[in-house]
């Protein structure tokens, strides 16, 4: 089974399966509870609950800030912090059953690891900016803005993998 | 023999799974349509119209006024022109043809207050009442007999003679009193001393937008 | 009927609990669909994995499908669904943000936190970054915040901005993933292989 499990590292499910079995908990998610999956408001509400934590009185000055301080709740207590809990339990599982758990730095090759970790975190800072602004991320607003058709989110949709297709050139060499 | 033929039909596995797709996709606008029922059945509307609580009478209205009670409502469904002439304390005049705009469901669509539909008789208020049942509408009542009720019960009570029983008697003080609040002055309380009538300070209601029960909120 | 919490058919309460389970599931579908490996994600860009393209369209047909399925037999209640605000400028700008970022960076947010669970490096730096992504923003949100609160069109959905009948919409939707599908399988083959 060991063996077996080294040789199926990078075997995943069939896409297809994978995005109906999506769409199926992207539908249960809508009957429950009225809303969409999402992302990126976990970490909003991280970095809140963090500067809330550190200066209070900054974060209530701050407009955007005192817009998810409420006076008797932490900013953690949101349903998006519950369910990204909930993914990284859930990915800790799949990950765990088929063998891919492990500290590890994934690039391409032909780039250093440390040149992949400042484009990760250039990235990264460039994709909390955008989902600010768009107010959300490819799950709040793409993924889950398309099951309902909600124009905002085809428009983030269009406008995430437009320009993804736009600028992939310049960073090629980072993956190919 | 058994395998090849999965693999034969593993072959146009996904040509099928597309097909399942389209045909659902295609059965959504091949649907027949369907109007979904909009407020409440039939059966429902008859059993609220025959109930009794559905009329408020003039002398409950008077009371409940004059004790100033806060989840009163009061919604003059007559013209303008009626409202401006004559019309209850704090009433908020939304004529029948204005009754579904989107002002008035501010008024009318809310648990916070037991809503009085009145007009000059009952006619215009009951088919006020019908609609906004069947807007699912909540707390209504329709003032029984209207203003010309009104103004032959409070307003200018029948004297009763002296053969009615104890409880006449009783109502017309009340009645009387009422009346008084409501600014009618009698000729022998004039003598005494000027009725002192209560400065009552305009209700003010601020129309809700009704809320969901929890408010859906997202974003990511 | 649905949706349950918002109609109060299951107690307040629950919604954190139903959080999490609806979020293990989220997150075992998306790890065990390779969207943990930022390879595998950045390779709908170059023509070598469409693995996204696939599990995102696919996904969003399926809910969408059976989102109007159940909104027709009236077990939802489409109206009472989150939709998703269109701030148009913000919706565009924002997104080629994200684009940007999603191609110099390999994940988005979802997929980061699967790759953090299962201990890759480059989604935890992913994730910091995001963190500071926002913190810039929060900071700097008097810049932003004509972008942010201009251009608000309403929770519209495509029906009210193109005028368009929803099921027909649906239909020409699932032909357009179909071929989308298919064309993404032909760049493949034409693509040389790249492992991973």
């Amino acid at each position: 089974m060991k063996i077996d499990n080294q040789k199926n590292r990078h075997v995943y499910w069939n896409p297809y399966f994978g995005g109906f079995l999506l769409g199926i908990i992207i539908l249960f998610t809508f009957y429950m509870t009225g809303r969409g999956l999402g992302a990126s408001g976990a970490m909003k509400s991280s970095v809140v609950a963090i500067v809330d934590t550190v200066t209070p009185e900054h974060a209530e000055a701050n407009a955007y800030y005192s817009k998810f301080i409420k006076d008797n709740e932490s900013p953690m207590n949101t349903w998006l912090v519950f369910e990204a809990l909930g993914v990284l339990i859930g990915a800790f599982i799949s990950g765990g059953l088929s063998g891919r758990i492990g500290w590890r730095t994934q690039h391409s090759p032909k780039i250093t690891s440390k040149r992949r970790l400042a484009f990760a975190l250039g990235g990264g800072i460039l994709f909390g900016l955008g989902a600010q602004i768009a107010r959300g991320c490819t799950s709040g607003a793409a993924l889950s803005g398309m099951a309902v058709l909600s124009t905002g989110g085809f428009i983030t949709m269009l406008a995430i993998f437009g320009t993804g297709y736009l600028v992939a050139y310049f960073f090629r060499k980072n993956w190919i | 023999m058994v395998n090849r033929k999965l693999a034969k039909l593993s072959k146009f596995r996904y040509a099928v799974l597309a097909a399942i797709l389209l045909i659902l996709s295609a059965g959504l606008v091949l649907l027949p349509k369907y109007e979904k029922h909009e407020g409440i059945n039939p059966e429902e509307l008859l059993s609220n119209a025959i109930s009794p609580e559905r009329y408020i009478t003039s002398d409950q209205l008077a009371n409940r006024i004059i004790n100033q009670d806060p989840s009163l409502l009061l919604i003059d469904v007559r013209t303008a022109e009626h409202y401006n002439n004559y019309s209850l304390l704090n009433a908020i005049n939304i004529p029948l043809k204005n009754l579904l705009d989107e002002e008035s469901k501010a008024y009318l669509y809310q648990d916070a207050y037991d809503i009085v539909l009145y007009s000059n008789d009952n006619f215009y208020a009951d088919q006020a009442w019908v609609l906004c049942n069947r807007l699912e509408y909540k707390n209504l009542y329709v003032l029984k007999g209207g203003i010309n009720n009104w103004f032959n019960t409070i307003i200018n009570p029948p004297k009763p003679t002296e053969n009615m029983p104890a409880e006449d008697f009783e109502l017309f003080s009340n009645r009387k009193a009422a009346s008084m609040f409501f600014g009618v002055a009698y000729p022998e309380q004039a003598k005494k001393k000027p009725v002192e009538v209560k400065k009552v300070i305009p209700k003010k209601i601020i129309p809700v937008k009704k809320k969901k029960k929890m408010p859906v909120e997202g974003g990511c | 009927m649905g949706p349950l919490i918002p109609n109060g058919v299951i107690p307040y309460e629950w919604n954190s609990i139903i959080a999490i389970i609806i979020g293990i599931a989220f997150g075992f579908v998306l790890e065990a669909s390779g969207f943990s490996s930022s390879r595998k994600l950045a390779g709908v860009f170059y023509g070598y994995d469409f693995a996204v393209l696939k599990v995102f369209f696919t996904a969003a047909l399926v809910a969408l499908i059976g989102i109007l399925y159940m909104d027709y037999l009236g077990y939802i209640d489409m109206s009472k669904l989150y939709v998703h605000p269109t701030y148009l400028w913000g919706a565009i700008i924002g997104g080629a943000v994200m684009g940007i970022g999603f191609v110099a960076g390999g994940f988005c947010p979802g997929t980061s936190l699967c790759a953090v669970a299962i201990g890759k490096i480059d989604a935890i730096i992913y994730v910091i970054g995001i963190m500071i992504g926002v913190f810039i923003f929060s900071e700097l949100y008097i810049l932003f915040q004509p972008i942010y609160e201009g251009y608000f069109e309403g929770n519209i959905t495509l029906m009210d901005s193109l005028g368009v009948n929803r099921y027909w919409f649906v239909f020409i939707f699932t032909i357009i993933a179909i071929i989308a599908f298919i064309v993404s399988d032909i760049i493949r083959k034409k693509q040389k292989k790249i492992f991973y």
